[in-house]
């Protein structure tokens, strides 16, 4: 008896535990993305731990299967695929434990509690108002789309172009896909100069493709002809805006997308249970103009 | 004789019931049933004729906002910022009267009786200012947050194709309007000067 009073008696004093799964670790703004949330859970009082999916669905499976197992309470989660993911989240959900996801969704709006994502269409609604001001509303462009089974490759480009088809000036010569990859924007980018050597302006769905597609022009010689957009608020293209070789992008906020999550999860385990499935965090455009304001990944303090 | 009788009742009630089970559609019309979902120009048109006036009417005075966020920003956003984001941004509905003292690419700028200078946006109308502004649309109705950007597109179209078209070419420098609108500040990187509104009415007085 006096065993399993100090057995109970122990296992009272141990934390919960929260479990922070990641799409990769092989991107600095998701291991930004993943420390901050493991520091905020560790910082309200939970045990945590950071797993990663190397961008595997089936590896992101075997995550939620061993973190079930190990008895977490709650999943903080950066999901690797739009579909994919579900069925992980469902099962979470069926053995009691809540899922947050974190910067990217999910097809479905049931399974998961909540949802925080960068507002990615209004962020590129932005971006199309900044591209047509700018271009004064002509001009031929390229856009580079990220990976196409995510949601937010989707998001950022219906956003811009809600704004920049309504201008009839402006004609779009080439779209296609670079993952959200820096070495396939350069690829990419050489590529389409080959059919369309006369472009004035690229439009980029991250900051990564932005990157690889202004060394693509900056080989072909065309680096001050063309005006490069990205997104994302990486620190590389926050130096190419204040040397003016980079356009714009739009900035993210990874810190309060993961201190939302963990400060959500928190809640729940302490008892509330109505969350808004969808909660967008804002997204701002950086120009030269307010370039100063920001730092990678978020504003200065 | 009896029994065939039975028989053909029992056929005639399976076959009822059968019928009355099953019916067909065309895989055409199930799909566009499926595919229409939300009715975001329906939402918008009830939001900005019916919701939006009563809440313009009740919106600040753009001098006395101005001067509400120069005393104490923190209260002045409290009290009449408006967003669905969560960040530093909010959208305030505002009310207001001016000279025109410029028209450029961006819209028609507008010199207010405190000497403030607003730029009424009436060249790129696009954005959340409209959808946010009121606080009247509640983000917890929503499960899918391409209807709340859908919301923004149909708002944002009833004052590029309606509102906009019969008014914009009679704005001419000098003249003295009467107007509405959102404006949406960042408190992180407050820019009062040049203010942008997303109009909802401008009114020609002289």
């Amino acid at each position: 008896m006096l065993l399993a009073a100090c057995h109970s008696g122990h296992k009272t004093k141990q934390p919960k535990k929260i479990a922070v799964i990641v799409s990769t670790l092989n991107n600095p703004w998701f291991v930004f993305l993943a420390q901050t949330a493991a520091a905020e859970a560790k910082k309200r009082g939970y045990e945590t731990k950071i797993f990663d999916s190397q961008n595997n669905t089936a590896l992101e499976s075997d995550n939620f299967e061993n973190a079930l197992a190990s008895g977490y309470s709650a999943i903080l989660f950066n999901p690797t695929d739009a579909n994919g993911s579900v069925v992980s989240v469902t099962r979470a959900k069926a053995a009691g434990v809540p899922v947050f996801c974190m910067d990217r969704e999910i097809n479905s709006t049931t399974e998961a509690t909540a949802q925080i994502l960068s507002d990615s269409y209004s962020g590129c609604v932005e971006m199309g108002k900044y591209f047509v001001k700018t271009m004064h509303k002509k001009g031929n462009y390229v856009e580079i789309l990220g990976i196409v089974a995510d949601n937010n490759t989707w998001s950022r480009s219906k956003g811009f172009h809600s704004v920049v088809d309504d201008y009839p000036g402006l004609k779009m010569v080439a779209q296609q896909s670079a993952d959200f990859d820096r070495n396939k924007g350069l690829e990419v980018l050489e590529s389409i100069l080959q059919a369309h050597p006369d472009i004035d302006a690229v439009f980029c769905g991250n900051d990564a493709m932005a990157m690889g597609a202004y060394q693509a022009l900056a080989a072909a010689g065309k680096a001050n002809q063309v005006k490069v957009f990205g997104f994302d608020g990486a620190e590389d293209v926050i130096g190419y805006i204040k040397d003016g070789k980079i356009s714009a992008t739009a900035m993210q906020f990874p810190k309060v997308i993961a201190k939302t999550a963990a400060k959500y999860a928190d809640e729940y385990l302490k008892g509330k249970r109505d969350f808004p499935q969808k909660v967008p965090v804002a997204v701002e455009l950086v120009t030269a103009k307010n370039v100063d304001d920001y730092v990678a990944y978020g504003k200065k303090n | 004789m009896r029994k065939s009788i039975k028989y053909i009742l029992w056929v005639a009630v399976i076959l009822v019931v059968a019928y009355s089970s099953v019916y067909f559609k065309k895989l055409s019309d199930v799909k566009a049933a499926a595919a229409k979902g939300f009715d975001a120009a329906a939402y918008a048109n009830n939001y900005f004729y019916k919701q939006l006036p009563p809440a313009i009417a009740e919106a600040p005075d753009v001098d006395k906002l101005i001067a509400m966020i120069k005393t104490d920003t923190s209260a002045a956003f409290k009290s009449y910022g408006h967003a669905l984001a969560i960040g530093t941004t909010r959208y305030f509905l505002v009310q207001g009267k001016g000279t025109i003292v410029n028209i450029d690419d961006n819209g028609v700028w507008v010199s207010t009786p405190a000497g403030n200078t607003v730029l009424l946006g009436t060249e790129y109308v696009y954005g959340n200012a409209l959808r946010d502004a009121s606080g009247l649309v509640d983000i917890n109705k929503f499960s899918n947050t391409m209807d709340l950007n859908n919301i923004s597109g149909a708002v944002d179209k009833i004052v590029r194709t309606k509102i906009l078209p019969g008014i914009k070419p009679q704005l001419k420098k000098g003249g003295i309007i009467l107007f509405s609108g959102a404006a949406g500040l960042n408190q992180a990187h407050l820019q009062l000067d040049g203010m942008e509104i997303t109009p909802v009415s401008i009114k020609i007085i002289r």
